[in-house]
């Protein structure tokens, strides 16, 4: 790994570091107790790194990644950006879901440009953003009028992606993004999203259930148990980068999957572990 | 629409007058009980030109476009309030359901009463048969917001005010105009009851001098026309408004 192969690691790493130390969170049910789903997150993303998280179903991946995103507060412990905790929604965090959840009634154009009408950019700076954003993901101009109905799966996550970036945020937060696109197109937007990640230096954080996509894209891949999730594992990736779809090959790829399945294994156990335990109690 | 689109309209309004025409000859009805079609047309014209129907017309549709104009907007507000707070809900719709269980035929004279046979009575009708459609179609399109993205909203730090803006007043729109297409044409009942229960002008008073003091049934027949054109225009104004506010989604 040289500096000259990757740019975007040479110059971030100032802004975009989140640090979460002792992160806990449990659901408020019906019955009162409360549903523990992340317990003792301790974990340090610097600035322009990519973090996969993995984990099973459930293990509260998704909850971790609105905490971060400053949509859940942390009942206990403490989530950091640059430093400084998170306290809601952030303009410096950009967060892409499962499904694009794009407004039905707005054009694509009106959908990317959504966040700097709400942050209340005139129209002329928007405009000018907007064609940066459609040529930074890879966007069709002449889709920019279509309703998000008329697109396909693929290019309405692609208008999600620009939506995220609209505001330029030091970080990226992405809850299974292409999961529900066929496995070519998933594999090519993995890759894409690496291209963009050299040029805009940004943090990403990325959950998947997809042990190739968590090895292709991040640094590190982060293992957590099942519910309540704790951190097993935090595995690096020791391929170069810029990655290539041809990475996939590499001996390295199948020695760290082997690692990630590993834990995830010990992750399922613990759950029957836990599942036996909740028998014995009850 | 497309002309094309408008020939079975054409052809099922032919077939209605064919059939109005037969039951008259077949019938051997007289034209006190009822005017063949082609008189009532003609009536109709007449009527229109000679000055006859204008202020009438004048006066119900002033009644329709108020009330309807009080009633969907009280609908709105009291619509938004119900799908937000579950308080208000369960204090105001037994009062709600209550009143519009009422039949407003029985409501009308009692109003009339109160407000004088002037055009404040008529408004009150309309707005109360208008308000409700209108407050429980927008209850329904505001619930009907997908929390995700309400989420969505609030992670790009969207304000109430712009929750509401942007997010769920687009998102019930459809539902509003479905309860205002059935708020307009109510609306219309209303004022025509309400003139039924004390009125000097308007569509229904002129119903009834045509039937009564002057004995002109065509001219009865022609109100009658009249009122069924304003509930099918002011409903098609809706469907227009509809398509430039919502359009194809």
């Amino acid at each position: 790994m040289t500096a000259a192969t990757t740019p975007a690691l040479a110059q971030a790493a100032s802004t975009g570091v989140i640090t979460l130390h002792d992160v806990a969170f449990a659901f408020p049910t019906r019955t009162g107790a409360p549903l523990p789903v992340l317990d003792g997150i301790d974990l340090e993303i610097p600035g322009g790194g990519i973090v996969a998280l993995i984990g099973p179903n459930g293990c509260g991946k998704s909850t971790l990644l609105r905490v971060v995103a400053g949509l859940l507060d942390p009942g206990s412990g403490k989530a950091l950006l640059d430093g400084e905790p998170i306290v809601g929604p952030d303009p410096r965090i950009g967060l892409v879901f499962q499904e694009p959840r794009l407004l039905p009634w707005r054009t694509a154009a009106d959908n990317i440009t959504y966040p700097l009408e709400l942050a209340g950019w005139p129209s002329e700076r928007r405009t000018e953003r907007l064609a940066v954003l459609t040529e930074l993901v890879g966007l069709d101009p002449s889709i920019a009028g279509h309703r998000p109905a008329e697109l396909s799966g693929g290019t309405r996550q692609r208008v999600a992606l620009a939506r995220a970036l609209a505001l330029e945020p030091e970080v990226l937060l992405l809850d299974e993004p292409f999961s529900a696109l066929d496995a070519l197109t998933r594999e090519r937007f993995d890759l894409e999203l690496l291209r963009l990640w050299e040029r805009s230096a940004t943090t990403i954080v990325m959950v998947t259930h997809s042990i190739p996509e968590a090895i292709m894209v991040a640094d590190r891949v982060v293992v957590l148990s099942a519910r309540p999730g704790r951190v097993v594992a935090d595995i690096a990736v020791g391929l170069p980068r810029p990655r290539t779809i041809d990475d996939l090959d590499d001996a390295a790829v199948s020695r760290t999957a082997r690692e990630v399945r590993a834990h995830l294994g010990d992750a399922d156990a613990a759950e029957s572990v836990a599942a036996d335990l909740d028998r014995l109690a009850s | 629409m497309k002309r094309d689109a408008w020939l079975p309209v054409l052809l099922a309004l032919a077939f209605f007058a064919l059939v109005w025409k037969a039951a008259v000859v077949v019938g051997g009805l007289p034209p006190y009980i009822l005017p063949p079609p082609e008189t009532v047309v003609v009536r109709l014209v007449s009527a229109w030109l000679d000055g006859t129907v204008w202020p009438h017309f004048v006066t119900t549709m002033i009644e329709v476009t108020l009330g309807f104009v009080v009633g969907a907007g009280l609908g709105l507000i009291v619509g938004y309030g119900l799908a937000r707070s579950a308080l208000f809900e369960r204090l105001a719709s037994p009062y709600l359901v209550a009143a519009q269980a009422i039949p407003i035929l029985v409501l009308a004279p009692l109003l009339v009463l109160w407000f004088g046979p002037g055009l404040v009575s008529k408004v009150v009708i309309c707005s109360l048969i208008v308000f409700f459609p209108v407050a429980i179609a927008t209850m329904v399109g505001i619930r009907s917001v997908e929390p995700r993205l309400i989420e969505l909203g609030r992670s790009l730090r969207a304000t109430n005010r712009q929750i509401l803006t942007t997010l769920e007043i687009p998102a019930a729109l459809p539902a509003i105009f479905g309860g205002m297409r059935v708020g307009v044409t109510l609306a219309v009942v209303g004022a025509v009851v309400g003139e039924w229960a004390g009125a000097d002008k308007g569509l229904a008073v002129l119903i009834n001098l045509a039937r009564g003091s002057l004995f002109d049934i065509p001219l009865m027949f022609a109100t009658l026309v009249t009122i069924a054109l304003v509930g099918v225009a002011l409903y098609l104004g809706v469907v227009v408004a509809e398509r430039r506010f919502v359009g194809v989604r």
